[in-house]
């Protein structure tokens, strides 16, 4: 790897100040899995000038709980995090999740900002620069998008218009699910905004002198039945190729409420409103999972491999309605 | 060019490496540590201990795992000079290093023959070790899951999972 200069920030507020010293030329490092394999096949066109390691501020992890909200410090490693009698008790679809997320050896060090944060793993974007040099994509500021004529197997379905890479964050989808929130530190001050407004088609919201420092989750209704199912190629230490988190509230059979969340088709986790709202007032059966699966997938323009994609999104999403 | 911010940082780090007290200095010299050395790079390069594999060194393959404060990670995906004060353990730590004698888990692997090439060996014997420590007696759902992240391209995991388990059998009954 090429070096960089290594600063150890001890709290949030010199972070940012760095991170604005920097002016873009320095890059945040938490759990390093993502960042690191990003620096050592040279995929950005711009090297780092400097690290700054996050870990090393004290207030940024553990999980805590007042009445309403249970809150997850962005430094909190995922291990901890599923181990957590709070998520277990409340938000068993993000436990889920994050036992999906890579291999243990790296739940032992990610955290829960780095997964929410780390870069797309579009194949073209993540081309190694010692391969015959760095794919210049559109995403990195180039014209095209290799991918919309090329090998599109595991990218966008939906809400894609110039670049067509997914967001691989799986906490990401079961956040988006439990309604969660995620706040920024930076320069001018802290904003709180949902986590499935964090990114944007080529990247994420945040300034080049923010962070991540929290995620608040509301505490989900005890009734509200949880789920989420990732489909990968292989079990461990893969992406997902589809994955879908639902929380649905039955009254008498009859569901009251009903969020379903894609992940993988789009550029952010997509929330499947119009399933939501056919889904509230009916009966949860075979037939209006089914329905509700269709109408999740309406909107959807796949590219010329990734049809496939369609149609394990309707059925885990039936699968994950049903808590099959 | 901006000024650069003046902070500087830790111009010496310690890392405890199998009980071994080691002091680095940071820099881009010869016997230096480079703020961009990777873990796995320090123990192999640095301090000689090239049981620990490099493989993929992207973080997929699991060869080159140890132990930081007991808990199993992957070497390659860590900055030494993060690992500053952290307590490591490599497949060299394991077993009693005055008698020469081997850990139990690493006899039951020649026991159950629990590999063919040997390549990916250390980073499973490492990430058994980490379950081991903490769960001493494991279901065999519970082994393939803590070694989940650890391949093998000659296939021993069946072997592998014999030998984990009889290790675990054969523990103190402490």
């Amino acid at each position: 790897m090429k070096t960089f200069t290594h600063i150890n920030a001890d709290s949030v507020a010199e972070a940012v100040k760095l991170l604005a010293q920097y002016q873009g030329r320095a890059k945040l490092n938490a759990g390093g899995t993502d960042l690191l394999g990003v620096l050592k096949d040279r995929i950005l066109p711009d090297y780092p000038e400097a690290l700054i390691n996050i870990k090393t501020i004290p207030e940024l992890s553990g999980v805590a709980e007042d009445e309403k909200t249970i809150t997850i410090g962005a430094l909190t490693i995922l291990a901890d995090l599923s181990a957590a009698p709070l998520i277990e008790k409340y938000c068993p679809l993000l436990k889920e999740a994050v036992d999906t997320v890579a291999a243990p050896q790296i739940r032992n060090v990610a955290t829960i900002g780095g997964n929410l944060c780390q870069d797309t793993r579009c194949w073209y974007y993540r081309y190694p620069d010692e391969i015959g040099g760095m794919i210049q994509c559109l995403r990195k500021g180039g014209k095209t998008c290799p991918a919309v004529v090329g090998e599109n197997q595991y990218h966008a379905i939906m809400g894609a218009k110039k670049c067509f890479a997914v967001s691989p964050s799986d906490t990401a989808v079961a956040l988006t699910a439990l309604d969660a929130t995620v706040t920024l530190a930076g320069g001018s001050g802290t904003r709180t905004l949902p986590v499935e407004e964090l990114y944007t088609p080529l990247g994420n919201v945040l300034n080049p002198d923010e962070l991540v420092t929290a995620i608040y989750i509301p505490k989900p209704a005890p009734a509200a039945k949880q789920n989420f199912i990732k489909f990968t190629l292989r079990k461990p230490i893969d992406f997902a190729i589809v994955s879908v988190a639902s929380l649905t509230t039955l009254e008498q059979g009859i569901c009251t409420a009903a969020r379903i969340v894609l992940g993988a088709v789009a550029y952010t986790p997509v929330r499947a409103r119009e399933a939501e709202k056919f889904l509230t007032g009916k009966e949860l059966t075979e037939e209006t999972a089914s329905e509700a699966a269709e109408l999740a997938l309406a909107g959807a323009k796949p590219l010329a491999k990734n049809a496939y994609k369609l149609e394990i999104a309707k059925t885990l999403v039936k699968r994950a309605l049903l808590g099959q | 060019m901006t000024s650069m911010p003046e902070k500087t940082t830790h111009s010496i780090i310690t890392l405890t490496v199998n009980g071994d007290e080691h002091a680095f200095i940071l820099g881009e010299g010869a016997h230096q540590v480079s703020p961009s050395h990777t873990l796995a790079h320090t123990l192999r390069e640095t301090l000689g201990l090239t049981g620990t594999k490099i493989s993929c060194d992207r973080g997929a393959c699991g060869c080159c795992t140890v132990l930081m404060d007991g808990k199993a990670v992957l070497s390659c995906m860590l900055l030494t000079v993060e690992c500053a004060g952290k307590q490591i353990t490599t497949i060299e730590g394991l077993g009693d290093p005055a008698t020469g004698a081997i850990d139990r888990l690493q006899q039951s692997f020649i026991d159950h023959t629990a590999f063919q090439c040997g390549f990916c060996t250390p980073g499973i014997i490492m990430s058994a070790k980490a379950l081991l420590n903490q769960n001493p007696s494991p279901t065999r759902e519970e082994v393939q899951a803590a070694l989940a992240g650890n391949f093998c391209r000659c296939i021993s995991h069946y072997h592998v999972l014999d030998a984990v388990l009889d290790a675990a059998q054969k523990g103190d009954p402490e």
